[in-house]
């Protein structure tokens, strides 16, 4: 078997108990890896409260991770969302899942509670626990720096020790484990990092063939201007989409009453590039390098925590913006749903926080003190308790990201159809909406749009199950990386065989939501985007979404994907019959 | 969805890509929708509730390119690799399907060569292009693999070892009479500049697109047009159909103060590079059919370079008119075209044709036409010897 190890590592927190034991060539193969192979293996899990100790926190890795692959150093981390409730997983790069697969390993499967804090080191020869009561309450830095010489390390902060709904699992290089939870998940059972040093390689069936499909990847790239443009990620990260959402007029403000925020330039990526002077980095082993960094290695902030930490909560000074991200990441909590849920918070109050008390806010979030441990809730709870249960933008819980639906129906249907709540990368229509990648598609008009999105679903499962990053898909396609997949495997793939396992993923991912009590009633926008208008002007109208024509294009969706009108199995056997 | 069916038939009829007695276009929404030739609906039904995509284009160009094409292939060759940069590029290779290796009511190899592809050619039936995300996209993928497929029986035509035969020169005599009359150098009711103001700008941009493609000087829509003024450019947007450019122009300041300009065309670069030569207003890239077939005509013997189009750092001419390699977007072409192109046009290597304007887009465009117009005559001559030869 090439491409898979085919080990799984289970690690019981509970009992100390570490053991390999092999995983089936029918599930690597009908899965893949990463996202899919994580969901699969929440078969017997999927209704555990996400905090009762049996539930499985899953790193999974993808059959080209360990090859070179472009963007493929990734990894899915699956479990079951406290925020949300769903299924969840997240995708993220860096190091650690490149030495974890190099350790032999395709997932990592810890279990159990521990009764004090540990960390488990993993690297080539086994797996160990060690205590970590002096890392305890320490922040995310600091623990990667006691860890580092172990390994690639996967650490949570203070958020996730307290529980914090929205805390990441922070990869020692920056990347995240983001939105739904999962550091919340891991402070839980008591483990604050994780750190990897395996040393194996990975072969590939057919060298000739995966280097002339990586060389088409590449040429993609360089053709794709998002990508290797003048104006594209490669040069200013994903803030380049700050002017454009700005000007298109979609850039959610004052937690999404408006959609322009006048003072915007102050954080676009010329703006940052100005202030900063940035350095490149990003994903190891990726060539698009989108992240940046300031010159003394300050991680700066993605387009949603920009807009996020400015306009949502009506701040327009990019030193404040900056220090709120760095904090977010130190504390391990989501950038996104934190700023959200405080927008969120200051709508209901009346008044935005002012960018001199957001660092003490977050801080007091990730330690559950004062007004912070409402906040840690998320927006959803918090507008709930507080009696404006309305003025949550959050879908099935997730604190909606920076596009305003209002300005994107494709996407409007996205963050309802996503089987993890409010997220756009799920479908990702933005790409043909806004990017027009691969091709443009009307943002005003949901015509088609179902199958767009149901199509776009399935190929992300894929892209997430393999595991790649999205942002290769504005320039390449399933093509190119089913040569990839095929030329390491040794097993054929084509774009329509990924997009059958894809579907599976997301139907599976679907059935354990509903089996859970999510039904039609969750799959909707918050209210006020079918009732107010977004900010109109430059010869845009940014009118309300029509909600008839939204739930009837909901209904195709539907059929399109085989559910009933309730957005329901047919056959309730349906996971039964999967591999 | 219906109205996009239609559309894009009706583009496929007058762009000449497609036969209108023998095309079809189908979509699907929650049902299947179709316009076009209900001969080939059993079929195009079959692989389109197979696949798990939008849209699906099954047509016959109107002149024999595939028969001839076929004609020349071998028989158990799988697939066919283009010449052409762009479809080498978004496509990669053009797999074919036999006769004898499919039925309607045993569609399989097409729909496992679909699945792995965006358009294929099928013996007997034609091109077979589908699109995941819209009608227009499988409309795309047609119109690319019908270029490819023309620049690439074209230059097997003028340079294969196998010349020309009289039952191929008269199976595309229909073409050969085309080629004997000049696309009409129609320019001079196009806006006159100096370009300075927005809405002028606007305005030429939008009547030069629509003349470039009414003129069938791009393959499907592509193309992109700028227009320099104040130290910022207005471009085409990337993926726009130059024929319906209002509203997918993008304003683009040279110091980057915005980025808003990312979704401007993957040749930005170029532009950029090509307006800091100075003096220059206005850019128009095309990919007319028979410059791109000529530029792939390379004499050089003895050469040890294989991948030409992305690895070749000669310049060479036709006629006059400077030939440089590079691959699109970020890929080279922005490096190799701007130090060749002083003379007001270059060609890159089997992609298209650059044409620059000190004023408005009469220049380019009229550039543009008399150089397809040569290359048209040049290969029309060309091809017409060898087949005379031969039957000496």
């Amino acid at each position: 078997m090439m491409g898979w190890t085919g080990q799984l590592l289970n690690v019981d927190l509970t009992t100390g108990r570490i053991w390999k034991e092999p995983i089936g060539e029918d599930l690597l193969q009908n899965y893949l890896g990463g996202r899919g192979l994580g969901v699969r293996l929440m078969r017997d899990y999927y209704r555990l409260d996400p905090f009762a100790p049996e539930i499985p926190l899953l790193f999974s890795v993808g059959p080209l991770c360990g090859t070179a692959a472009p963007t493929a150093a990734r990894l899915g981390v699956v479990s079951r969302s406290p925020l949300t409730g769903t299924i969840y997983d997240c995708s993220a790069g860096g190091r650690f899942a490149w030495r974890l697969k190099a350790a032999g390993i395709d997932v990592l499967r810890i279990v159990g509670r521990s009764n004090s804090p540990v960390f488990l080191q993993i690297d080539s020869s086994g797996a160990k626990l060690h205590p970590a009561d002096k890392l305890w309450g320490q922040r995310v830095g600091e623990t990667v720096a006691a860890l580092s010489e172990h390994g690639s390390v996967a650490a949570i902060g203070p958020a996730g020790e307290n529980k914090v709904l929205y805390a990441n699992i922070m990869m020692g290089e920056g990347n995240s484990v983001g939105r739904g939870g999962l550091g919340a998940v891991m402070g839980g059972k008591m483990l604050k990092a994780i750190v990897v040093d395996g040393d194996g390689k990975v072969d590939i069936a057919d060298a000739d063939r995966f280097a002339h499909a990586r060389q088409d990847v590449i040429r993609l790239f360089k053709a794709s201007p998002v990508i290797y443009g003048d104006l594209g990620i490669a040069q200013y990260g994903t803030p380049a989409l700050v002017d454009l959402m700005g000007q298109r007029r979609m850039a959610p403000t004052e937690n999404f009453r408006k959609t322009h925020f006048a003072d915007a330039g102050n954080y676009s990526g010329p703006a940052i590039r100005k202030e900063f002077t940035p350095k490149n980095h990003g994903c190891y082993g990726c060539p698009i390098q989108c992240k940046k960094s300031a010159q003394d290695g300050t991680p700066l902030p993605e387009y949603e925590t920009v807009n996020h930490f400015g306009a949502l909560n009506n701040i327009k000074d990019l030193r404040s913006i900056v220090n709120s991200n760095n904090l977010c990441n130190q504390l391990g909590m989501d950038t996104i749903s934190a700023a959200a849920t405080l927008s969120a918070w200051g709508e209901v109050r009346g008044e935005f926080p002012r960018a001199e008390n957001i660092g003490d806010l977050l801080l007091q979030t990730a330690l559950r003190q004062g007004d912070g441990d409402l906040l840690a809730e998320g927006a959803q709870r918090l507008s709930q308790q507080l009696g404006k249960p309305e003025l949550s933008m959050s879908v099935k819980g997730l604190e909606l990201p920076a596009y305003d639906p209002r300005g994107a129906y494709g996407m409007a249907l996205a963050y309802c159809t996503s089987n993890r709540g409010g997220c756009h990368l799920r479908a990702y229509p933005i790409s043909h909406e806004i990017l027009r990648k691969p091709v443009a598609t009307d943002r005003f008009d949901f015509a088609g749009k179902a199958r767009m999105i149901k199509i776009a679903e399935d190929c992300n499962a894929t892209i997430d199950s393999l595991v790649a990053c999205k942002f290769s898909f504005f320039g390449a396609s399933l093509e190119e990386y089913a040569e990839l997949l095929s030329a390491t495997t040794g097993l054929e793939y084509t774009p329509q065989k990924l997009k059958e396992i894809g579907e599976r993923i997301y139907l599976t991912e679907r059935f354990y939501n509903l089996e859970n009590g999510f039904a039609a009633e969750d799959d909707l926008l918050p209210k006020r985007f079918f009732t107010e208008s977004g900010s109109s002007g430059d010869g845009i109208e940014v009118a309300p979404i029509d909600r008839e024509r939204f739930v009837e294009e909901m209904q195709k969706y539907y059929r399109i994907r085989g559910l009933n009108e309730q957005g329901g199995f047919v056959d309730s056997t349906f996971l039964e019959r999967q591999p | 969805m219906i109205r996009q069916v239609r559309k894009y038939l009706q583009k496929m009829a007058t762009d000449g890509s497609a036969s209108v007695d023998h095309s079809l276009i189908l979509a699907k929404d929650d049902c299947l929708l179709w316009q076009g030739s209900a001969e080939l609906l059993p079929l195009g039904q079959t692989l389109i509730e197979r696949l798990n995509i939008i849209s699906l284009v099954v047509a016959e160009p109107p002149l024999p390119i595939c028969d001839v094409l076929l004609g020349r292939t071998s028989a158990d060759a799988a697939e066919i690799i283009p010449q052409d940069t762009e479809t080498r590029t978004f496509l990669h290779d053009i797999p074919v399907v036999r006769k004898d290796e499919f039925s309607v009511d045993n569609a399989q190899s097409i729909v496992d060569l679909l699945g792995q592809r965006k358009g294929i050619l099928v013996e007997g039936v034609g091109i077979v292009a589908t699109g995941s995300v819209t009608v227009e996209q499988a409309y795309i993928n047609y119109s690319s693999v019908y270029h490819a497929l023309f620049v690439k029986l074209m230059l097997q035509l003028l340079a294969d070892d196998q010349p020309p035969s009289a039952q191929e020169m008269n199976l595309l005599q229909p073409l050969w009479a085309q080629l004997g009359t000049d696309i009409p150098l129609h320019c001079d009711d196009l806006l006159a500049g100096p370009l300075l103001e927005k809405a002028d700008i606007l305005k030429a941009i939008d009547q030069v697109g629509k003349r470039t493609v009414a003129l069938k000087l791009v393959d499907s829509f592509f193309g992109n047009i700028s227009c320099f003024v104040d130290d910022s450019l207005y471009i085409s947007q990337t993926g726009a159909s130059l024929d319906e450019l209002p509203g997918c122009i993008d304003f683009v300041p040279n110091d980057n103060s915005s980025t808003a300009g990312i979704t401007a065309s993957s040749e930005l670069i170029a532009h950029r590079a090509i307006f800091a030569k100075g003096n220059l207003r206005t850019i128009l890239h095309g990919h007319p059919k028979f410059s791109v077939v000529l530029s792939l005509f390379c004499r050089e013997t003895d050469c040890k370079i294989t991948d030409c189009w992305k690895n070749c750092d000669k310049v060479r001419y036709l006629n006059d008119v400077p030939v440089v390699a590079g691959e699109v977007g970020a890929g080279g072409l922005a490096r190799k075209v701007p130090p060749v192109i002083d003379c007001g046009i270059a060609v890159v290597y089997g992609h298209g044709v650059f044409a620059t304007g000190d004023e408005d887009f009469r220049q380019p465009l009229s550039a543009m036409i008399d150089l397809e117009n040569r290359c048209r005559n040049e290969f029309l001559q060309a091809v017409q010897a060898r087949c005379t030869n031969e039957t000496k």
